[in-house]
Formats: structure tokens, sequence, C-alpha cells
């Protein structure tokens, strides 16, 4: 998190991690297309010829509170690939908040667990604590054949210390969730860590309700 | 933006605060003169910080004659003064010059900070009839239809097109800024994870010389260790050895056949212990660099058939046929004349071990040449030093041959193509990282050629004596 107490500034960082191909720049690309053009700026992608990440993707989200404050999230995607550790390692520093794309197809479960423990490996190195960098796991990819089902995903949710969100990226379900229970998970643990309640008057509610007001589905946001 | 690339994580958080770190003032420059190009529209850009990035605009015939009136100078420089700081926070600013025309100021946001902004004009908005009366009352010498004709020339723009073009242009130049900004985080995210894989690889550089390090020093523990065991083994033998010739020679009496028989097997045992163990000196001597050779002019011929008569008893024995052939012209040998022979007889010992009964070992010795080692690729026929002379002695069988891919590692110390073959013939695998070792210290070469099931033979290149002996 970054404070810009001239220009009343608060930045957060959030990071959309998982293996390859399970969606993560997909969710982005739903987020900046559902959410409302006050709040989303333009997607960032870098990618390789054939629309695999490259380096990341970013989009900003601009949350202004009525005390004044600007909130600006800037939700990044690592690339998947297994040979791109040293750019994740890069891009998950500082992070205040990591949503987990995990792939609900089950040939994909190694991928998925593969990929959270090279999380966890990068947590370590990154020097992030998991008790005060939120995790939340989205299952994506709802919509395909011969995915864990709901019941074993309920199995999941009830032992998981992480959330767990399903989604179908592609077509935007699901993925505001995520990023509301991300964004919720991550403010309340800088309000823990920083007090901004008492130090920008923001109440946690209300900036949650302030999130969820700019991020509302924009009717007009699918012709951009 | 923030410049500091050591820390790519801050450069991924931080912003385009600045235009000019994005945006090359050439580039703006010819945005605006395209702009002014097609709509006749001076343009100014100015960044956040109050720096002029692009200024086109010509002249107009109103502007100059104003400017040759010190009233009319005032008062332009003090609306242009105006116009240039005004600071359009919270949306486009449509600011009124005291000529009739107006400015139109635009500003330039990226991701939600206002970064700099443009500024459009003079212009006379196309729904103003004349220039307001006030103008003539700047500078009392100020001609008002004069003033009106030129007012008449000025450019003209409706103004809801003219928000149109500002739009426009501003979303020109906002994507210039998105591009700009995308290309220095990527390189900037280049050059960090360069770093983070070179940072990672010398770790693990670090790690494996370390362990290579240890591994080495191992290898030393082992070649001590071989070296005093086998030294403090040898000392028993030897008196083993030489109270077995004692009882062989009738020292403690007379021996009966049965007895003479038992001691000759505690003999040939003993010697060959004793030969396995002088190996594995040798070894530990050659591995510690620290075997003396002593060099003279050695006859080849001599040295095959000593080699030969050595031999051939094992040969008969195994009904292997063996031939020495020695081409005439042959030069001396610049070698140890006993190393000489451990190499040739550990090469024929070799080479009769695994030839099957009925089959054929042939010694051969020949004339030369011991390419130098020089420089290869390109040019390396001018850079090589010319070859020397040289001995090249042969060795080979009708065996079992070695498979392709053993090939390279028959020289490695206990060394076994399969460990089958230890039992079946015997050996510590010794034979040849010896023989390999001693060429090595001779300056000579040695290659190895096989074809399983049908043979192997083995060329040992070595310097040729001069004529002066050396």
């Amino acid at each position: 998190m970054q404070i810009d107490f001239a220009a009343k500034e608060l930045t957060v960082k959030l990071v959309y991690y998982g293996p390859a191909l399970s969606g993560k720049t997909t969710n982005l690309r739903a987020i900046h297309w559902l959410g409302t053009s006050s709040a989303c700026g333009e997607l960032m992608t870098l990618e390789t010829q054939n629309d695999r990440t490259l380096f990341f993707d970013m989009l900003p989200i601009t949350v202004s509170s009525e005390t004044g404050l600007k909130v600006r999230l800037k939700l990044f995607t690592v690339p998947g690939q297994v040979m791109h550790n040293a750019t994740r390692r890069l891009v998950l520093q500082a992070a205040d908040g990591v949503a987990f794309i995990a792939d609900s197809q089950r040939s994909e479960a190694d991928a998925n667990r593969e990929s959270f423990a090279n999380l966890k490996q990068n947590f370590q190195e990154a020097g992030l604590d998991p008790n005060r960098v939120p995790i939340v796991i989205q299952f994506n990819k709802r919509d395909m054949k011969d995915i864990r089902t709901d019941e074993e995903l309920e199995a999941i949710a009830n032992q998981s210390r992480e959330t767990i969100y399903k989604a179908v990226a592609t077509r935007g379900y699901g993925v505001m969730q995520t990023l509301r229970g991300l964004i919720r998970e991550t403010w309340s643990k800088l309000e823990e860590a920083h007090q901004l309640e008492q130090s920008f008057g923001i109440n946690p509610r209300r900036f949650m309700k302030d999130v969820e007001s700019r991020l509302k589905h924009d009717p007009s946001g699918a012709e951009r | 933006m923030t410049q500091d690339d050591t820390n790519a994580a801050d450069i991924l958080m931080g912003d385009v605060v600045r235009l000019e770190d994005v945006l090359r003032r050439d580039s703006v420059t010819s945005v605006a003169k395209s702009f002014f190009g097609l709509f006749g529209l001076p343009v100014r850009v100015i960044s956040h910080e109050g720096d002029l990035l692009a200024d086109v605009h010509r002249d107009r015939p109103l502007c100059s004659y104003l400017n040759t009136f010190s009233g009319g100078e005032r008062e332009c420089a003090r609306t242009v003064g105006i116009v240039r700081d005004l600071e359009p926070d919270n949306g486009v600013i449509v600011h009124p010059c005291f000529t009739g025309a107006v400015y139109r100021i635009v500003p330039l946001a990226y991701q939600g900070r206002i970064i700099g902004r443009l500024i459009v004009g003079p212009y006379v908005p196309a729904e103003a009839g004349a220039p307001p009366a006030s103008l003539t009352s700047v500078d009392e010498g100020i001609d008002g239809p004069t003033a009106r004709e030129h007012f008449q020339r000025m450019p003209r723009v409706r103004e809801d097109i003219a928000g149109e073009l500002c739009s426009h242009l501003k979303g020109v130049l906002e994507l210039l800024v998105f591009s700009g900004h995308r290309a220095h985080l990527a390189s900037t995210m280049q050059v960090a994870n360069v770093r983070e894989n070179y940072r990672e690889l010398a770790e693990k550089n670090e790690a494996l010389k370390t362990s290579y390090d240890e591994l080495k020093q191992l290898d030393q523990l082992k070649s001590t260790f071989l070296a005093t065991v086998s030294h403090e083994l040898r000392t028993p033998l030897t008196s083993i050895i030489g109270y077995a010739e004692m009882l062989e020679s009738g020292a403690a009496g007379t021996l009966s056949d049965g007895q003479a028989d038992l001691l000759k097997t505690i003999r040939s045992k003993a010697d060959q212990l004793l030969g396995l163990i002088s190996s594995l000196l040798d070894l530990g001597r050659l591995e510690a660099k620290n075997l003396k050779l002593h060099y003279e002019a050695v006859d080849p011929r001599a040295l095959l058939s000593d080699v030969g008569s050595t031999i051939v008893p094992h040969a008969n024995r195994r009904n292997i046929a063996l031939d020495i052939q020695v081409t005439d012209g042959t030069p001396k040998i610049w070698g140890d004349p006993v190393r000489l022979r451990q190499i040739l007889i550990n090469l024929a010992d070799n080479a009769l071990k695994f030839t099957r009964e009925g089959g054929e070992v042939v010694l051969g010795v020949e004339p030369g040449q011991l390419e130098a080692e020089g420089p290869s690729g390109l040019g390396a026929a001018l850079f090589a030093p010319p070859g020397r002379p040289a001995v090249v002695l042969t060795v080979r069988d009708t065996g079992l041959g070695i498979p392709e891919d053993k090939l390279p590692r028959i020289f490695d110390a206990f060394y076994q193509i399969d460990s089958g073959t230890t039992r079946a013939h015997g050996g510590a695998g010794l034979g040849l990282s010896i023989v390999k070792q001693l060429v090595d210290g001779h300056r000579g070469k040695i290659e190895v050629a096989s074809v399983p099931g049908e043979g192997t033979l083995f060329t040992v290149m070595l310097p040729a004596a001069g004529d002066d002996g050396r």
C-alpha cells in the first residue's frame, strides 16, 4: 500500500495469481468491461503474440470516498507459465491482497496445486505474511465439462481458510463477487495494520459501499 | 514516474506524474502540427509542472496589429499569462481573449490524475459577429475598422465542433501517454526480470560451486585413502610372497607335489593381488600428479617383442592368436620404458581378457604424426603449430567390442561397462584409467574405435624421439 498524504491518495495493490490459462487476464478484462467507466481506467496488457501474458496486465480502479480521500486499486495479473517465475515474484512484491484463480477442470487440479505451492514459496521470498495479505480463491471455468462439482467446492470451502468463489470469467459471472470479496478482505487487513478509519476517517463499511456503487454493473460498459 | 529501477515493485506501483517522462517532445509537437495543419487552430501542450512540451501557432494579423500598440501588447501578455496558468481540474475551461477570440483549455488525465493540459486558440467562435466594442479602448491608437477587418480573418470554429476537436486531440495525447507508460513499464520489467534471473542463477551457481568443492575434497580424500590403504596392504603382502618363495625353494624342507601345487596357487594369487595393489598406488600417484617419468629413446620393436613374450603364455592358454606387426622405419619413442611397457601390457591384457577362444590379438607399431593442440575453426591453418613425428602403437582384438554410448567413459577409474564383466573377466576397472593417465603424462593421445561383436582397436600416439635422441 502506498499513501500520498499531499494528494490524499491511497494506492492498494491486488494481484491475480494462478496457473497458466486459468483466466487471470480474462478476469481483468471482465472487470474492465463490467465496471463503470468512471471507476475503471484503461486495461494495460503486456502479452506475447499468441495472447499469453508476458509480464503482467494492469487495471487501475479509482474510488473516491466522501472524506476526499481517493483510493486507487491497482489490479495486476502475473504470467502463469512456469518459466516466468522471476516475473511473478516481481509482480507479487508489496501486494496487499491476492486472488488465486484456479481452473475448475479436474484435469487441472495438479496445475492448481503447483501454482499455489509456487505462490506460497514466492510469498516467502517476497517477505509477504499470509496472515496480513489475504488470499481469496476463485474456481473459474464453471461452464466447462468434467469439473469439480458444486458439492465438492462446498466441502473444500468448509475446510478452507481462504474464501472460495465460483466464476465463469469469459461471461463475467462471479468476477465482480471475487473482486469485491478480495477488496473487503484486503481492506480489513489494511485497517488492522494501519488504522485507516482513525487516520483518514474512512469507515470500512462505508468504503465497501462506495466500492460497490462504483463497480456496479454498468449497462453502457458493454460498449466500451 | 518513479525512476528507480532497482525495485520493479515500486515501478509497477508508480504513476505517470510527469508528462515529459512518457512523451517525446517531438512526438507531441508533430501531433500538434498536424492538428494545426488540418484545422488552423493553434495548440500548446503544457505538463502539470508547467513545462511547455509543444507550441504550434502562427501570429494572426489581428494579434500582430494589436501588439504594435503598447496597450494591446500589455493586454495580450496578460491574457496569455492567465491562459497559461489556468488549471482545468474540473473540466474544460473556455477563456475569453480581449479581442473577442477565445482559448479552450482542456485537461490531460491519466489513470484518474491530471498530468497536463492542452490549450487550443485563440480562435473566434463562429457564432461571434464582430470584436467587442471594448477592443478600441485598450489603446487609443487602435483603429476600429482595421481591427474589425483583421478580426474577420481570424480562424473561426463553431463551439460544439471546437469541443469535439479538442476532445479528439486530448484522446490522441492520452493514448500516447498510455502507450508510453506501457512501453516504459515493459522495459523496466524486462530489466528487473533480467536482474532477478541473474540473481537466481548466481545463487544457484554459488550452491553448485560449493557442492563441487565439497566433492573435490571428497575425491582428494578418496585418493589419499587409496594410496594409504594400498601401501599398507602391500607391506604384509610382500612378506607373504617372500615366505611363499622361501617355502617353494625348500627352505623348510622338501615339498610334496600337492604342497608345491597349493603353494604355486598361493604365489600366483598373491602376485595377482600385488599387481592390483600396485595399480591402485599408481593411480593414486597419477591422480596426485606426482608420478615421475624417466625419459629415454625407446626402441618400439624391442618394446613390442618384450610385451609379446610376457603375454604369449596367456594367449596360448586361451588359444588366441597373437601377432606383432612392426612397420619398417618406425622411429624410437621418447618415453619412460617402464611406463610404456605398462601401457601396452594393460591394453594387451584387456584385449586378451575380452577376446573369445580362437580369436586374435594384434600389437602393431608404425610411424605417424601427432597433431599439435592448436586453435580450431577459422584460420586454424595459420595458427596451428606444426605436427610432431610420432610413433603409433595399436592393439587390436576380435573381442566383444564396446557399445558406442559407453566409449566416453571407459577411461574413468573403476568404470566397468557392465558389472557382469567384472565377475566374468575380473579386474577392478583401473587398467584403462592408468593407461590414459600415462599417455597424457607422455603428452601423447589415445583413441579407441570399436564395433560391438567384432572387436576393438586402441591407438596410442606417442612423440617420437628426435635425431639427437630427444
